[in-house]
């Protein structure tokens, strides 16, 4: 496939920063069971086609790393598939490939998640397969010393090499002072580079148990059958004490802080990160962050919101205009901003752009018409993700990982239903404000070609 | 609830297919009767009260004029910025609007062979026939208009020289000069070709390929066949049928025999990875042996984790995060091509390693222990390709850009079944072969 030159994939007005589960997160096609060692179960039962999403998460990200250790969630996640007592190397991977699995595993800052998609009647022999990694991994010395090259080689494609993932992890490390949340997820080089096997194998031990996994499995599914197999699977595994986990509270910023990036681009960037709420579990009546969700739409959900058309279709200040804010998650939350120079404009007209519009929201508000808008497609979306059997395991389970229920999903909906223009008005004047801002700029290089001889041989 | 998708029993009574339930046999592809000479396929789902559209036009890069490389993408792209409707020109705010207050998406891609355009909306009447009524009116008569061309050209652009400072963008570009020869996908678009394209030429574009005849219409969700028929009429009703004869193709010639410092090029490249991709001409989709390759494939780069690409690269060498190789085959063109980045000193024994393995695949073939694996993979995995109204749009849309049976996804799993070790070898030496390679290495270092 050629690349098209425009940042324009199908169903773009998808970025929208919503992230809520279908409506109708209802009794009757979705169950909750906890057993004896404390595991937690959902499924969710969709019959539309005779396939299943399994999937663990354990709430152990890299939030709950420490310095000097970043990127041990990763690169254990990476161990997970090297073999236990009675699986060897590889062999997981062989077997769920051989009953026609998808699968993967993922890490991010709040937990770490696996994941196999199979035809319904092999989905005992993948969650067999997973459970027995929950207790037994057994990876030897040698493995991990292979495993941690390739760890490097990921950081290198996604972060050395990548001048976006340089500003980000920039910025994250300079907005955050004390909450690991200034950790980049894959680690920074040099903990890679002295990371031990006992390290990762202290991780499995702390983290990994029952009680602080749950199990999300979605599609076509009898619920009750699916208790008994993981009552059989997952059942034989002892609880632990779990680490203390630190709350690490970011103390309260005072004042702009800026970073500066010097990577090979061709156009400057400017990121714009400012702290702000999220929604706390048991405080689910807090407008502010849905207000933070709706304000984001507003200026970045679909093609014609705010940024995009005073920015780039009217200015013509900068080329891309990007949003984010999430309002869910464990850590402390950043209302981000980020966009790239359009030709022959600076990094000050740019901000200078940014800040004209927010003070135009700050001072004057926002229609009723846009807001009306956004909830119409939060609604549609409701719809729209059901056509994913595995979108919906992601869906509950990062929603469980950050402390909520997915019982909670319609509630947030429903709240979000009531935000007005003047909410989302106020929480644009209290928290956009500078005080709490971090701003970080790509300030592009020219690449130094490296000499190299002909014949790579 | 949901209400249980309703199933029209397949006539299928093959051991593999007892995968599926009786509730679950593959959903079929009904044919609406053509309009406007543009051929158009349903698959009702009920399931969920929303309905996928997909319109694909013959018109993607192939037919750039080297001079004017980007001019097919940037005539699909720019659709939604303007068009003129009954009641006057809807301007690109105005489009926008409209697809967010209907709660509908809508996106345009443009890939080498073909332009398309997709609609996401919910099928309740009133909603889905705005959502239609739009996507026919950007379809017919999108106006390109001067001020608007001449922002995106400097939007793209900009892009364009980001990208040049990408490796992985670099790498590709050069790949497929190399690999497509004289076939205009050997072109990329340049500063200076997008800066050659005007107005005029993007309403020339238009007018001479978005015609019925170059159109098939793919449905997928919630409508009935009358329903289905209503929204083909719609989205045709203000498209010519047919226009003056399009001038044919270039040959599409195979990557001939030459010695490595013909075929290979080595790009100086400052960054921490070097970026490597090997390949050639291949087959097209519709080729008999696309079902031994695809299996064949499968062990060599194309089965994730367990491939002996990710095997030998990875696995015992810790060289690569990633590495694999894949055919694209196309409806008239078609590649095979391998690649994975490793840190810049290693890229000598990583190409080493990733040529020796596709040498010996292509002088061995699989092992009947690999060949089984990979069946059993694809036959059982089967179900997760069409399992969602995403994934069955994007199968029929493929069919019938292919022009394959409409049978093809009942017969899937019988084809794959019947490949033997002998056709996978047979095929692998047929259409690849290690002195046809082309080589280019992005950034390495002694």
């Amino acid at each position: 496939m050629r690349s098209t030159l425009l940042r324009f994939s199908f169903f773009f007005l998808m970025c929208s920063p919503f992230a809520w589960a279908t409506p109708g997160n209802n009794p009757s096609n979705t169950h909750e069971y906890q057993l004896a060692n404390g595991l937690k179960l959902i499924v969710r039962q969709d019959n539309r086609a005779p396939t299943v999403a399994h999937m663990v998460w354990y709430r152990a990200g890299s939030i709950d790393e420490v310095n000097g250790r970043t990127g041990v969630a990763h690169v254990l996640e990476h161990m997970m598939f090297k073999g236990t007592d009675k699986v060897k190397s590889g062999e997981f991977s062989r077997m769920v490939a051989a009953v026609g699995g998808r699968e993967n595993a993922f890490t991010s800052r709040d937990y770490t998640a696996y994941f196999q998609q199979v035809e319904k009647s092999k989905l005992d022999e993948v969650m067999k397969l997973e459970a027995d990694r929950m207790s037994n991994l057994n990876f030897d010395d040698a493995e991990f010393l292979k495993e941690i090259q390739v760890v490097m080689e990921e950081r290198r494609l996604r972060t050395e090499d990548n001048p976006n993932g340089l500003l980000y992890e920039s910025l994250m490390a300079t907005a955050y002072m004390s909450s690991p949340y200034r950790y980049p997820v894959i680690g920074w080089m040099n903990d890679l580079e002295n990371m031990q096997a006992s390290d990762a194998r202290d991780w499995y031990r702390s983290w990994y148990a029952p009680n602080n996994a749950t199990v999300v499995i979605t599609g076509d599914v009898d619920p009750q059958k699916i208790l008994q197999a993981v009552e059989k699977y997952y059942g034989v595994a002892s609880a632990k004490t779990l680490p203390v986990r630190k709350p690490q509270l970011e103390p309260i910023q005072k004042g702009i802080k800026r970073v500066q990036v010097k990577a090979p681009a061709e156009n400057a960037q400017l990121a714009m990160a400012w702290k702000v709420p999220k929604l706390e579990p048991g405080k689910l009546d807090n407008p502010e962050p849905y207000a933070l969700e709706l304000l984001a739409a507003v200026l970045d959900g679909y093609d014609n919101a705010r940024l995009n058309r005073a920015l780039v279709k009217e200015q013509r200040v900068v080329n891309d205009v990007g949003v984010g804010y999430d309002m869910i998650s464990r850590g402390p939350e950043l209302f981000l901003i980020n966009v790239t120079m359009a030709k022959g404009k600076t990094v000050e007209q740019a901000e200078s752009s940014i800040r004209k519009a927010l003070n135009e929201i700050a001072k004057n508000g926002i229609l009723d018409s846009e807001l009306k808008r956004i909830k119409v497609r939060i609604l549609s979306d409701q719809i729209y993700k059901r056509d994913s059997i595995f979108g919906q395991a992601m869906e509950i389970g990062s929603t469980e990982m950050a402390g909520f229920s997915w019982r909670d999903i319609d509630v947030m909906l429903q709240k979000m239903e009531t935000i007005s223009p003047a909410q989302v008005q106020a929480v644009a004047k209290k928290y956009l404000v500078d005080d709490g801002l971090t701003i970080g700029v790509l300030d592009p290089q020219q690449r130094k070609s490296s000499e190299m001889k002909k014949g790579v041989q | 609830m949901l209400a249980r998708t309703c199933i029209r029993q397949a006539l299928l009574t093959s051991v593999l297919l007892a995968v599926f339930s009786n509730a679950h046999a593959i959903l079929p592809i009904e044919k609406l009767p053509s309009f406007k000479g543009a051929q158009a396929y349903l698959v009702q789902t009920k399931a969920l009260p929303m309905v996928d559209i997909e319109i694909s036009i013959d018109a993607g890069d192939r037919y750039d004029p080297a001079a004017k490389s980007g001019l097919a993408s940037m005539t699909g792209q720019l659709m939604n910025f303007g068009a003129r409707a009954d009641k006057g020109v809807l301007s690109e705010a105005q489009i926008a609007d409209e697809i967010a207050d209907l709660g509908a998406s809508l996106g345009i891609s443009v890939g080498g062979e073909r332009a398309i355009m997709r609609i996401r909306t919910l099928s309740r009447k009133d909603l889905r026939d705005r959502a239609v009524i739009l996507a026919a009116t950007m379809l017919s008569a999108p106006i390109y208009d001067a001020k608007i061309v001449g922002r995106e050209k400097q939007r793209m652009t900009t892009a364009l020289l980001e990208s040049e400072t990408k490796p992985e963008a670099v790498l590709d570009k050069r790949f497929r000069k190399s690999i497509y020869g004289t076939y205009p996908l050997a072109y990329s678009p340049s500063v200076q070709t997008i800066t050659a394209i005007n107005s005029a030429d993007l309403k020339q574009f238009h007018q001479q390929f978005y015609r019925g005849e170059r159109m098939i219409i793919s449905i997928v969700g919630d409508v009935s066949p009358a329903e289905a028929n209503e929204i083909v009429q719609s989205v045709l009703q203000k498209i010519p049928q047919s226009g003056p004869a399009i001038s044919k193709l270039p040959e599409f010639e195979r990557s001939p025999v030459e010695s490595l410092s013909q075929r290979e090029i080595n790009i100086p490249f400052d960054t921490q990875q070097a970026h490597l991709a090997m390949g050639m001409t291949a087959i097209t989709r519709n080729n008999p042996d696309f079902f031994p390759l695809l299996v064949g494939n499968y062990v060599l780069g194309g089965g994730g984790f367990v491939s002996r690409l990710m095997s030998e690269v990875r696995e015992k060498r810790g060289l690569a995060y990633s590495v694999s190789s894949y055919f694209a085959p196309g409806k008239d063109a078609g590649i095979f091509r391998a690649g994975l980045q490793t840190k810049n000193d290693q890229a000598a024994l990583a190409l080493e390693v990733m040529s020796s393995t596709i040498a010996q695949f292509i002088a061995t073939g699989p092992t009947p222990v690999e060949l089984e694996a990979a069946k059993s993979n694809l036959i059982n995995g089967y179900p997760l390709r069409i399992d969602s109204n995403r994934k069955l749009l994007d199968n029929v849309s493929a069919i019938v850009w292919n022009d394959l049976p409409l049978n093809t996804m009942e017969a899937w799993t019988k084809q794959v079944e019947a490949v033997t070790l002998e056709q996978v070898k047979t095929a692998f030496q047929k259409h690849l072969a290690m002195d046809r390679m082309k080589i280019v290495i992005l950034g390495a270092k002694k």
